[in-house]
């Protein structure tokens, strides 16, 4: 089941195959790169609290923080550290979590083979005892803490809050010091035994690579590690979500020098995957570059203003359960900012941008598009993520070319609402 | 040197040209070098203003139209601390030109850059008081947005202490005080002095030819040149002071722990090589001593690092941990430092290091950003390393050339980011 997808426009070529554990296996070749990266990632985030554990009936609630826990403890091996073994062989490997995906992954610039042995070995090794899961509280909660100090998470963490009443995505991903104390072994185990599963995860590698001997690889490693055991359905359970915001208005003291802001909007749309999805985050990209990118009016006005600066941003995000936008950034006046995007979205309700503005986004983002297959990392990684979603994104510039000025205006009208927003804010203390 | 072709051109102006056919974007920087004098803010202040527009492109909104016309060009300017250099950038990213099937992207670009370089929005003799007023107010806020990164917060306020009365200990970004009494005129000639008498470094990576690039710069650029400015040596002070320790309070979770190192060696001494080895073992990832006896085995903080600033001769480590673990923390920290000097230091921890040494410079000839960083340094201390020589010397070192680096290496400066509240401190 080989199947290789060139884009000439892009000249870039990919292999894909799925192996008979259900293990979706994708090879980017980039011929005269030194590096090599290999991403091998599992479509399980600390969005998934709760759920039906593997040949159980009854559903359960896992402490907040357990993705991320784990994903720090299967690199403990019976024999060491796998740090160790990566050491020896000169790689760099790393780990994150985020709402909806674990992912772990290695650059190295030779011995990939052997690299790519121990990734795909201790992963699906898990070795968790009571001692080596208490040590680790410790450095979680560190983790914790730190991320508690910065101003630019806090301020992105309350606004989730302010946008959802239940979804978990409203949670910190590492969860909190007292509920990462709650966390054991077994707990661990029915996780790992849940979400790791081959048929849940994908193995994505960026290189100049022999796709053939990845795949042989692959396919006996995790043979002789799981059997031919079947791919099983995993029950994820989700708190149903109601329409609305659960505040319109967060606000923080912390030590910072003057007010961060960030303002969402929360997107209440069910159709979340495929190419509708992608079509979505394509369309709400170029809205924001439309309403507030740099050669946008509303802008330039604020920036004239004084009322932000060159640190604002803007993006959607689109997950399968969820979607907002977000645009954030310093500011003297949160409330401010906040009012005048407002005005400008209702302005352009009935006086919309140029077509040759939308046209010309459109022309930014292939530009844009083409610069990700520059970095191994970007590629990989927002390759994988996109696929548990049921995209393909080499589709992108195909559906880019198709996107309408009116589906765009649709995502802006329904969206980009004062009423499905929050204002998040960090200000100085007192 | 193989990858990388330098060019003199006219005006004192020398241009890097590395030619990759993988890269699917040309990276293009201009790099102005500037003594990190008492001008420093005005240095840091001049290329934000001539972000903001040029003749052709009077604003930000021409700028931005203009750039997502070229297929979402980036462009942006920066400044950057050297030793005791300040190097204003200005940088362009574009779409190679055969991926969208239009000429003359490139040539563009260029053109782009010399006319936001020489030809800025005048009122008058001055730069346009707007941009000037607003660009100013926009630098101090992001001075004083320094304090919301504690760990970037607290490394900053580690050197600033340690090397203070020394020229590095200025931010690169510039004073406060010198914002409030910014005087428009200064600033102006300012910029003009840049422009004549600054070492210029023009670096372009990716998919081009090294001929017709150096013609097409040639060609676009229009700077009116005098006498090159010799930027002095950094000072890199050569005796081992007495450790002082300092402790500043603030509304925080985690406390930081940073300990400032002098190292005793320039960037241009052989012992060099032994020294980033050093930092490596001691600090440079998961299979450093740091990592394994703060983090692993301790579990007292998430990160634990150390790593040198190679052009002013300093090492700093950094961690961020519970305040009431201070002492514990400090004691582990500098039971490594003692550790290598005695020679401990196992085949594991010396190989593991020279690999991710070798992977980090191998992996940089990917990275557009990277390779221009790693030959800016070059620039900066007008060594002759190309990557792969770099790695070769990496690999020539001895464990036995290690400790004996490491005993020229002197803690200098013990800074403590604590909460308000609890024991911390001595």
């Amino acid at each position: 089941m080989k199947k290789v997808m060139e884009n000439k426009l892009l000249k870039e070529k990919l292999i894909h195959m799925r192996l008979s554990s259900g293990l979706n296996v994708y090879v980017l070749l980039k011929p005269g790169y030194n590096r090599q990266f290999a991403i091998y990632a599992t479509r399980y985030g600390s969005n998934d609290s709760q759920f039906t554990p593997l040949g159980q009936r009854e559903p359960i609630t896992v402490p907040d923080g357990i993705a991320h826990f784990l994903e720090h403890k299967l690199f403990e091996e019976e024999k060491g550290n796998v740090f160790e073994e990566y050491s020896k062989l000169g790689a760099q490997p790393n780990a994150f979590t985020n709402f909806n995906m674990t992912a772990y992954h290695f650059t190295s610039t030779g011995n990939f083979y052997e690299c790519l042995d121990v990734l795909l070995g201790f992963v699906g090794r898990p070795y968790f005892t009571d001692e080596n899961v208490e040590k680790e509280k410790g450095i979680i909660a560190q983790e914790i803490r730190m991320y508690e100090d910065n101003p630019y998470w806090r301020v992105y963490f309350n606004l989730l809050r302010g946008l959802y009443h239940e979804f978990p995505v409203r949670k910190d991903i590492a969860g909190t010091v007292e509920s990462i104390y709650r966390i054991d072994k077994e707990t661990l185990y029915e996780c790992y035994r849940t979400f790791y599963h081959p048929s849940n995860m994908a193995l994505f590698i960026a290189g100049d690579v022999d796709p053939e001997k990845i795949f042989d690889q692959a396919e006996k490693i995790i043979v002789k590690r799981s059997g031919k055991s079947e791919a099983r359905e995993i029950k994820r359970i989700f708190p149903e979500e109601a329409k609305g915001v659960n505040k319109d208005r967060v606000e923080e003291r912390l030590a910072v020098a003057r007010p961060i802001f960030a303002l969402g909007f929360k997107d209440e749309d069910s159709v979340r995957d495929g190419d509708r999805l992608l079509d979505k985050l394509i369309a709400n990209d170029i809205v924001l570059d439309m309403l507030i990118g740099t050669s946008s009016d509303m802008y330039d006005e604020l920036y004239e203003k004084g009322l932000i600066d060159s640190s604002f941003s803007s993006y959607y995000t689109g997950e399968r359960h969820y979607g907002y936008a977000i645009m954030t950034g310093h500011t003297q006046e949160p409330e401010n900012v906040a009012d005048s995007i407002f005005n400008e979205i209702v302005k352009r309700r009935s006086q919309p941008w140029k077509q040759e503005h939308f046209n010309r986004i459109k022309k930014k983002k292939i530009g844009e598009f083409i610069r990700l297959f520059n970095s191994l990392n970007s590629v990989s990684i927002q390759f994988v993520s996109m696929m548990f979603r049921d995209i393909h994104l080499l589709d992108y510039l195909e559906r880019l070319e198709a996107i309408t000025y009116n589906e765009v205006l649709k995502e802006f009208n329904e969206i980009y609402r004062k009423e499905n927003s929050c204002l998040s804010s960090i200000v100085p203390l007192a | 040197m193989k990858d990388i072709i330098v060019k003199n051109l006219d005006k004192n102006i020398n241009l890097y040209v590395i030619p990759d056919k993988k890269f699917k974007t040309v990276y293009i920087s201009y790099c102005f070098h500037r003594d990190l004098d008492d001008n420093y803010t005005y240095n840091a202040l001049v290329p934000a203003i001539l972000k903001r527009g040029c003749e052709g492109y009077e604003d930000q909104k021409k700028i931005g139209t203009y750039l997502e016309e070229q297929y979402g060009a980036l462009f942006d300017v920066g400044v950057q601390k050297r030793g005791e250099r300040q190097i204003l950038r200005f940088t362009m990213d574009l779409v190679n030109e055969d991926f969208v099937g239009k000429d003359g992207l490139l040539a563009q670009a260029l053109y782009f850059l010399n006319r936001i370089i020489t030809k800025p929005v005048l009122e008058g003799s001055m730069f346009k008081s707007d941009y000037v007023n607003q660009e100013r107010e926009n630098l101090k806020n992001r001075i004083l947005a320094m304090i919301n990164d504690k760990m970037q917060y607290s490394m900053e306020r580690c050197i600033q202490e340690m090397c203070r009365g020394e020229k590095y200990a200025r931010y690169v970004l510039g004073s406060i005080d010198d914002l409030a009494s910014l005087d428009p005129e200064k600033l102006f000639d300012v910029y003009k002095d840049i422009i004549k008498t600054s070492p210029l470094d023009i670096f372009i990576v990716g998919d081009v030819d090294a001929e017709k690039v150096a013609t097409l710069v040639n060609n676009s650029l229009d700077l009116e040149r005098s006498q090159i400015k010799l930027i002095p040596e950094t000072m890199i002070k050569k005796i081992g002071l007495k450790r002082r320790e300092v402790v500043e309070r603030m509304d925080v979770s985690q406390a930081k722990l940073n300990i400032g190192f002098r190292t005793n060696v320039s960037v241009n001494q052989d012992e060099y090589f032994p020294l980033v080895l050093y930092s490596g073992i001691l600090g440079g990832g998961p299979h450093s001593k740091l990592f394994i006896n703060v983090r692993e085995k301790s579990s007292l903080a998430y990160y634990a690092f150390a790593r040198l600033e190679k052009h002013k001769g300093l090492m700093l480590i950094g961690s961020g941990i519970d305040p009431k673990n201070y002492e514990q923390t400090l004691d582990i920290i500098m039971e490594q430092v003692e550790d290598i000097k005695h020679g401990r230091i196992s085949d594991t921890e010396f190989t593991a290091s020279v690999n991710a040494i070798t992977t980090s410079l191998r992996a940089a000839k990917d990275d557009q950003g990277q390779l221009v960083d790693y030959y800016l340094g070059n620039a900066v201390t007008e060594a002759r390393y190309t990557l792969e020589d770099f790695i070769s010397e990496i690999q020539k070192v001895k464990p036995e050339d290690v400790v004996d680096v490491s005993r020229k290496v002197k803690v200098d400066t013990v800074y403590l980011l604590s909460p308000e509240e609890g024991d911390a401190g001595r």
